[in-house]
């Protein structure tokens, strides 16, 4: 028996120590951040269908399409904050219960069976977008209702309803103006709340809304321009009414072939942007985004997928305690940098190569060691 | 993710070892216990009622007077955390959260499993004096409201003192409530928001507070496209303290479905299939019992029947018990009426509950109206109840307009005694009408009672002021039995609304008429009138 147990000691701390080793290795695989990529580390998304009443339905169908994209794409029901000014899932005008759909043939049930809704009914007011994009909330108000984010957040924002020149209407009894909206995204950069924004709008005359911004690092686009409508897709003529927006129905369209791990740029999006199948000409505002749009991916968005910022080994052995949590997150960090090192052997450094090398032939040790330790407790 | 899984098969093996005890030594202070009950109800439909209970053994509720201190560290293995926290942050031994959606048919479905079926949102609490302002009961209200609305999803946060009363005769504890230091004692918090609507997002985390959620156990029937699809749905968060067991959580949801709209030849028969969409996969392994019971109904409402699988345990009283503690096979129950072709809607029905009340708004003015309650006592014997209306300041009572009458017309107020009455205060505080009625055997009594209806200010109007404002449901307590309360319609009231362009109107009016009475009246006053002549000016400049 204690003959045994050395080499079982052995064979059980062996891969702890081996693992340290192959993680400092891979993980440094990560570590090129080009000036180009986004240096957030937490996404957010902030949807808002400020339109009340049924025959409104589609606006629901907008903010709900977007839900899903965001959350297929990743971001956490606890990063995204859905405001829906009426309830059309549980409406006693709707034929199917429960559900929300946004095609013709009832395809995709939006509404699902996992949904969490966090501002909803009368609550959807201009006060409380407001105060939930700048955090000036009460001190009793929940997590699920507090756009947690700080400095380093991408914050995706969509809203729809019935808009005009210069204002976006909250359940046909206030108005939110362009104003409001640039001075409460300055006032978020002012309090360090985000790293960059990405604003989008489907509503009559959308492209006025975005034209006051004057906060840096955010990218805004529209549905249609000054004097010009937007208008819906398709009916459905057993909902009855519009099903979803034209703009919004593009856009989820072309989403639809995204995902996580995609390199699909804004530009690629933008540049796809057709007035005729549209049926009014969206607007994209770019000057006050310091990136180039054709490296910046949608998933910086719309996923998430966060960037690791990972440490030098010296300095993580220096200060262990103060590892960001980040570290944590580049496990799920998106697979294609390291594919990207391992193809392209010309590019790293021979040392880098080595280092990589190193990395896997531990892991193959262990796992050697592991079908060793199977075989043995098996006889 | 190629390079993780060895490295991830060694850390979830050594965490495992680690945690496992501690997981199976805290079990046994908690214990799951999950029912089903069906009941076939005359009208064709099905009652369904989901009961999950989770018991905290010798928990004991956190004192108001600790709560500027720190709290003990919590840890639990079912008992749900996010709730517990509350709990504890708020120092509540008890509090009931109800969300409904639809009007229970007291008449024709009988008395609820849970007896908070109100129309919309109820939530009330009992709680215990606080020492500090900031841990003051109101306080700790509107923190336990604004809490729960972000965990289920709901706006409650909107039951602020407009909606808030204390009607303390008419929701007495359910469980214990710890004793308090001499000056300090507990008292009651109770709000209804009746417009408030239930769907899949209150559901949602609702069923993750469930230690099995919707993968074993009877919660796997919990499907949203059925549920809210039936005649009347609701939520149920109960929340007590029972000394010397512990803290109670139920949660419940109750349903109304029917099988005679969904079948094609217009039958009765249901399976767990067809109601739910789904059979129950597996038993909840954590659940100390898992029964499913159906209430057989009675040989004269019922016909001839037949139920699958047979009953597990013994058939008794009239309901059939199918326990899954243990079970690992599916299990889908059906009911069918093979004789029957088509179910043919019974004309006689008589009512199944004690007491059947009616209430109505009357009266076409938006000034004023008038409140009718009909109630008819069922039953061969005397029952005395309380009366509870709550009502927000928007709808006054006159209350010396309160008429109370028999069957045959004549006046009996002495019917009607013990009336306590706390009025409104405008644009803050609800009325509070509470007395008790004496309902004679199988007597029918109309109360009736005028009302002014408020003109409300310009901003406190909804978004969607044309469609009137929802009144909280009335409730009827019998004495004797506190716990079969029966809830009224909730009510629409229909307020003066202004046109809401008229702002706009006015300013575009009254800015026009100053422009034209002050501008000319200013020009007139202001403006010298001189007469120039022209030729003279012509021709000194050619001069």
């Amino acid at each position: 028996m204690l003959s045994f147990s050395f080499p079982l000691a052995f064979i059980i701390f062996l891969p702890f120590i081996l693992i340290v080793e192959a993680g400092h290795d891979l993980y440094d695989g990560n570590v090129p951040a080009k000036a180009s990529e986004s240096s957030h580390t937490n996404n957010w998304a902030v949807l808002v269908c400020a339109s009340r009443y049924w025959f409104n339905y589609r606006h629901m169908a907008n903010a709900l399409g977007m839900y899903r994209t965001v959350k297929r794409l990743g971001i956490p029901d606890s990063n995204i904050i859905l405001m829906l000014a009426d309830d059309a899932a549980c409406n006693s005008r709707n034929h199917f219960p429960g559900c929300v759909f946004a095609n013709r043939g009832h395809a995709l049930d939006l509404y699902g069976e996992n949904i969490e809704v966090d501002y909803r009914g009368y609550e959807v007011t201009v006060q409380n977008f407001l105060r939930l994009l700048t955090g000036r909330v009460e001190p009793d108000v929940p997590r699920s209702k507090r756009l947690l984010t700080d400095d380093r957040s991408n914050i995706f924002v969509y809203m729809t309803g019935h808009g005009g020149d210069e204002f976006l209407k909250f359940q046909d009894s206030e108005e939110i103006s362009a104003f409001d909206l640039a001075d409460a995204f300055e006032q978020m950069w002012q309090k360090k709340r985000y790293n960059e924004i990405f604003f989008m709008i489907d509503t009559c005359q959308a492209n006025t809304m975005y034209s006051k911004f004057y906060s840096p690092n955010i990218l805004a686009t529209g549905s249609s321009r000054i004097r010009e409508n937007s208008y819906s897709y398709e009916n459905d003529d057993d909902v009855g009414v519009s099903v979803i927006d034209s703009y919004t129905h593009f856009v989820l369209e072309y989403l639809e072939g995204i995902n996580k791990t995609s390199t699909t740029s804004m530009k690629d999006l933008f540049d796809k942007y057709d007035p005729e199948i549209i049926r009014s000409h969206p607007g994209v505002r770019s000057d006050l985004f310091h990136r180039p749009l054709e490296q910046t991916l949608i998933t910086d968005f719309f996923g998430g997928v966060a960037h690791a910022e990972v440490m030098d080994t010296d300095f993580m052995h220096d200060s262990s305690p103060l590892v960001p949590t980040s570290q944590v997150d580049s496990i799920i960090k998106d697979e294609h940098s390291l594919t990207e090192v391992l193809s392209n052997p010309t590019d790293g450094t021979g040392d880098h190569q080595v280092r990589l090398l190193r990395a896997w032939g531990s892991v193959g040790v262990i796992g050697l060691l592991v079908a060793l330790a199977i075989l043995n407790t098996k006889r | 993710m190629m390079r993780s899984p060895p490295i991830c098969l060694f850390l979830i093996g050594a965490m495992m070892m680690g945690t496992g005890k501690a997981v199976k030594a805290t079990a046994e202070e908690e214990e799951f216990r999950e029912e089903l009950t069906l009941r076939p109800l005359p009208d064709g439909k099905v009652a369904a009622h989901f009961s999950f209970s989770t018991l905290l053994r010798g928990a004991v509720p956190r004192a108001p007077s600790s709560l500027g201190t720190d709290d003990t560290s919590q840890h639990y293995s079912i008992f749900p955390l996010a709730l517990g926290q509350i709990l504890r942050e708020h120092a509540i031994p008890e509090f009931h959260l109800t969300i409904n959606s639809g009007k229970w048919d007291y008449d024709r479905w009988g008395h609820p499993g849970e007896p908070g079926v109100g129309s919309g949102a109820e939530l009330w609490a009992w709680m215990g004096d606080g020492v500090q302002r900031e841990t003051s009961i109101d306080e700790r209200w509107k923190a336990l409201q604004n809490s729960l609305s972000g965990l289920f999803c709901a706006s409650l946060g909107q039951m602020h003192t407009l909606h808030t009363t204390s009607p303390a005769r008419a929701f007495p504890p359910t469980g214990d409530l710890p004793r308090l230091p001499a000056p300090h004692k507990h008292s009651l918090r109770h709000a209804t928001l009746p417009a408030e609507r239930v769907c899949t997002e209150n559901l949602t985390p609702f069923l993750k507070l469930l230690p099995c959620p919707a993968r074993a156990g009877i919660a796997a029937l919990l499907e949203p496209h059925k549920v809210f699809d039936a005649n009347w749905h609701g939520l149920g968060v109960h929340v007590r303290w029972r000394a010397g067991a512990g803290v109670e959580l139920v949660l419940s949801v109750q349903a109304v479905l029917d099988p005679v709209r969904i079948s094609v030849e217009r039958r009765r028969d249901w399976s767990l299939r067809s109601l739910f969409d789904r059979s129950i996969p597996r038993s909840c392994n954590i659940a100390t019992s898992s029964v499913v019971r159906v209430m057989l109904p009675s040989a004269s409402e019922g016909g001839s029947y037949t139920l699958s699988p047979e009953p597990w345990l013994s058939t008794e009283d009239s309901i059939a018990s199918y326990d899954l503690t243990n079970g690992t096979s599916e299990l889908d129950i059906a009911m069918t009426w093979p004789e029957e072709q088509r179910f043919s809607y019974p004309l006689d029905l008589s009512p199944l509950s004690d007491l059947s009340v009616r209430r109505t708004l009357k009266g076409s003015s938006q000034t004023h109206g008038e409140l009718s309650v009909v109630i008819r006592n069922n039953q061969p014997v005397t029952v005395r109840t309380h009366y509870l209306e709550t009502m927000p300041w928007h709808v006054e009572f006159f209350l010396h307009t309160l008429g109370v009458s028999c069957g045959d017309g004549t006046k009996c107020d002495y019917l009607f005694t013990n009336m306590a009455y706390t009025p409104s205060q405008p644009h803050n505080k609800p009325a509070l009408l509470q007395a008790t009625i004496e309902l004679p055997p199988h007597e029918t009594v109309h109360l009736s009672l005028r009302v002014h209806k408020a003109f409300l200010r310009y901003q406190e109007h909804r978004p969607d002021a044309q469609r009137g404002w929802d009144l909280p449901p009335a409730v009827f307590v019998p004495v004797d039995a506190p716990f079969r309360r029966i809830y009224t319609s909730a009510l629409l009231v229909d307020l003066a609304t202004p046109d809401f362009s008229m702002p706009y109107n006015v300013i575009i009016m009254s800015s026009t008429l100053i422009a034209l009475v002050f501008g000319s009246l200013f020009n007139m006053l202001i403006r010298r009138f001189v007469v120039v002549n022209l030729d003279d000016e012509v021709s000194t400049s050619t001069q």
